[in-house]
């Protein structure tokens, strides 16, 4: 350890809990003045949570966050210095680069704002980063880099102390990156404490000099990185060797389900793949690597060039084609498009396939059929809910998914593609489902699982591919599974697929 | 005890209703006649027939601005049809045509354009307002068939016909939204799209025929207001607008759909029907009746919130 002064903000045991369930517990972490601290985990595992109390966005339900040696009960960014840059960009587009910048407050007397004075402060903060950029500009107009600038330019105003970039890099060519850490070292030096959130270990090296290293909301490791490897830092972020906690999956057969062709748009490229019946495929990447955009594209959500075939027969990409052909999607988001939140849980269950549900005498005509057919489904799914007629709002999101793969089984697919088929459930939940999904497999059902969390897709899958950027850099089979080399292949900065295993 | 809540729980404006019924059975002997109850009826067909179809498009989660005025051109036109052939049932048809016309338009722009509800029904609203005053030179289409004027005081099983048809409208509409896998469609792409086409429901269709379906009833309601009238006259849609809007909602059938009912329609246009009958029978001047209108659509939305059903998203 080298010999530091005291740290500006100290933090100790913090813990945050959401309703009952807790996500992160016993941070415990010193940031000092001219030093970048890297917070690495995989997605999940509390980083955001982590960096939302520190800058006062939530409220720790345990634990001190110490500025200056001093205890503060709430930290308000602000006042204490503490600014984030968040993985989202928080722009007004059609506001001017001085308003945006400035927008929290805004320099004037009284009532009226002094223009002159916001586009000054914003011109100097731009000016100190070192990047052109006209303060009077349109935000929108600007491209992803320097709206990153804008980005931090406005969070440079309050942070006296603190800076916090979470996944700064992600919208940035590697000239704008390189600009970046250049930007970074001069905060540095400027005697900020900088907090790096990021993927991306080579960033990570280049940018912090000491890292705190959480996993599944615990923290895991910490010190300085000139003194662990990138190797052992990956090991410590996935933690558990999970080759003991595999399922026994039964042996897929050789008979091709569903294959892609060609299938390009402009989130991926040239994607070809082919899932065989009772295999369980998984598609690893990370955020934004264009795994969603590709299932949604095979499913016809999406527009896109290529070809999708079903049983061998080229089946045009549009849901009802889809859906005929035995295919059915689960989406990742299913608040936004998967559920109907406002109606009862028999109509969510029936949703996709409404025909099915209509009892025969009459046909189109009556759902006499349907409470029976849910209930089976409530079952079969092992959902827990008081009553079918309840808002399927009610629910845990555990049984909210449950509700979501329930309403696809009843559609009898053939193939089934999983997008985050456990995203924001609870561990019961996540064991039933993936027990459902190895059933669905053995009994030979083609299946795609897209997934963020590796532990996930190394414990139910037959084979995985790996996405960087909208293209497939590398295929493992079962038997060769490596955590460490599949999540250094996603995160790898390197353009194209050469190292691919 | 539960029952009752959740009946309350399904009809909040059943409360309404009944307080009303009551108050104004106490506050004038007439209310409660036979003649009273008859005429209230006759004079709300045409309301209830185009606030089912705008209950239809609230629950999709759109709006069709256009409704009041298309009453007007399909009764224009249909009074034209009427008087320059004397038959009544080209008069009808005539009328649903037009409706169907407008709808179609509506449809089209906003189910297959993704144009936007308000402000489309809003342009075919005026476009439909012109029509009916350019046809009818802006005054009463006379020459109306004997038929049909006599058909305004015809009864059936002792009620008004034109209730009686409003009120068939009112159970097929019903068994559509609640027994059909379309009215499960609407209900579903109302209450959130984006999952609607995720599940493979065709929404533009679903829009489409949902706008439709309520220039249809646009049509038949404009059908009805000759009988009731006597006439064809070009601006008798030009104020019920606000009123099947308030039907609807005081109703309990939201604006952001997936959330409401036939029946619940029914309830509203209920309470403004006995609102405005009652106050006239116990002599309140017009512009009080205003007011207390508006006071009781507060209340009514108040109900609604509280005893309705809760909405999540």
């Amino acid at each position: 350890m080298s010999v530091h002064s005291n740290p500006v903000v100290s933090v100790r045991g913090l813990s945050k809990s959401f309703v009952g369930k807790t996500v992160v517990s016993g941070v415990t972490f010193d940031l000092f003045a001219g030093e970048a601290l890297a917070l690495v985990g995989e997605n999940g595992a509390g980083k955001s949570t982590t960096k939302n109390m520190l800058c006062g966005l939530l409220t720790p339900t345990t634990g001190t966050i110490l500025v200056n040696g001093q205890t503060v009960p709430k930290v308000i960014g602000a006042e204490h210095g503490i600014s984030a840059v968040h993985q989202e960009l928080s722009l007004f587009g059609s506001l001017s680069v001085a308003e945006n910048i400035c927008i929290s407050d805004l320099p004037g007397a009284k009532m009226r704002v002094d223009w002159a004075a916001a586009e000054r402060i914003a011109q100097e903060q731009i000016a100190f980063l070192g990047i052109e950029i006209d303060a009077r500009a349109l935000v929108e107009t600007l491209g992803a880099g320097k709206q990153q600038i804008v980005e931090i330019a406005k969070a440079l105003l309050h942070a006296s102390k603190v800076l916090i970039l979470d996944e700064p890099t992600t919208s940035l060519t590697a000239v704008e990156r390189e600009k970046l850490f250049v930007i970074i070292d001069k905060l540095k030096a400027r005697g900020l404490a900088i907090v790096f959130i990021s993927h991306f270990m080579e960033e990570i090296y280049r940018v912090c000099d000491s890292f705190v290293a959480l996993r599944d909301g615990c923290q895991v490791g910490q010190g300085r990185l000139a003194e662990v490897s990138q190797r052992s830092l990956e090991e410590m972020m996935v933690g558990r060797t999970l080759e003991d906690a595999r399922v026994n999956l039964a042996a897929p057969s050789q008979t091709p389900a569903l294959e892609v062709r060609g299938l390009s748009s402009s989130d991926f490229k040239d994607i070809n793949l082919t899932v065989h019946r009772g295999e369980i495929l998984g598609i690893a990447g990370l955020m934004g690597a264009g795994r969603t955009e590709i299932a949604e594209a095979i499913f016809g959500l999406r527009a896109a060039v290529g070809e999708v075939r079903i049983d061998g027969k080229a089946v045009p990409r549009d849901v009802s084609a889809m859906m005929a052909s035995g295919l059915c999607y689960v989406t990742e988001d299913r608040r936004k498009n998967g559920l109907f939140l406002n109606r009862p849980v028999r109509e969510n269950l029936s949703a996709a396939h409404i025909a099915g549900f209509v009892q025969r005498k009459l046909r189109g005509f009556g759902f006499r059929g349907e409470k029976a057919r849910a209930h089976d489904l409530v079952s079969d799914m092992n959902i827990s809910v008081p009553h079918i007629e309840n808002n399927v709002s009610d629910l845990s999101g555990g049984n909210q998914q449950k509700v979501m793969l329930g309403r696809w089984l009843a559609t009898n697919p053939e193939i089934l593609i999983f997008d985050e088929p456990t995203k924001g459930v609870d561990i019961g939940a996540k064991f039933d489902i993936h027990e459902k999904i190895a059933a669905l497999a053995a009994t030979g059902k083609a299946i795609i699982i897209v997934s963020s969390d590796l532990p996930e897709l190394l414990h139910i899958t037959h084979r995985m591919l790996v996405m960087r950027k909208g293209r497939i850099v590398g295929e493992f089979l079962r038997s060769d599974f490596d955590s460490v080399k599949i999540i250094s292949l996603a995160a790898s900065s390197n353009e194209g697929g050469q190292d691919a295993a | 005890m539960p029952r009752i809540l959740t009946l309350l729980k399904t009809y909040p404006a059943l409360v309404i209703v009944v307080a009303l019924a009551i108050g104004f059975s106490v506050l004038s002997p007439h209310f409660a006649s036979s003649g009273n109850i008859e005429a209230m009826l006759g004079a709300n067909a045409v309301v209830m027939i185009a606030a089912v179809g705008m209950t239809v498009v609230f629950l999709a989660g759109g709006i069709d601005l256009s409704i009041s005025t298309v009453i007007s051109a399909s009764a224009v036109i249909s009074g034209l049809a009427m008087a320059a052939t004397g038959s009544v049932a080209l008069g009808a048809a005539v009328a649903v045509a037009v409706g169907l016309g407008f709808g179609a338009l509506n449809g089209v722009l906003i189910g297959f354009f993704q144009l936007t509800p308000f402000i489309t029904t809003m342009a075919t609203q005026l476009i439909a307002r012109g029509v009916a005053f350019v046809m009818s030179a802006g005054i009463a289409v006379k020459g109306t068939p004997f038929w049909m004027l006599d058909f305004g005081f015809v009864q059936w099983f002792g009620i008004p016909a034109v209730t009686v048809i409003s009120l068939m409208i009112v159970g097929l509409a019903g068994v559509a939204m609640t027994q059909t896998t379309w009215g499960r469609q609407v209900m579903l792409v109302g209450s959130n799209v984006d999952a609607a086409r995720f599940s493979g429901i065709h929404v533009p269709w679903v829009t489409f025929s949902v706008y439709l379906f309520s220039g249809a009833l646009g049509g038949i309601a404009g059908f009805i207001s000759i009988a009731n009238l006597g006439n064809a006259i070009p601006g008798v849609g030009d104020t019920l607008l606000l009123i099947i809007i308030g039907a609807v909602v005081l109703g309990g059938t939201g604006m952001a759909g997936g959330e409401g009912s036939i029946g619940r329609t029914v309830l509203g246009v209920a309470i403004l029907a006995i609102l405005t009958n009652g106050l006239n029978l116990i002599g309140i001047p017009f512009y009080d009746q205003l007011i207390i209108q508006g006071v009781l659509i507060f209340i009514g939305t108040w109900m609604a919130t509280r005893f309705g059903n809760r909405r999540d998203a």
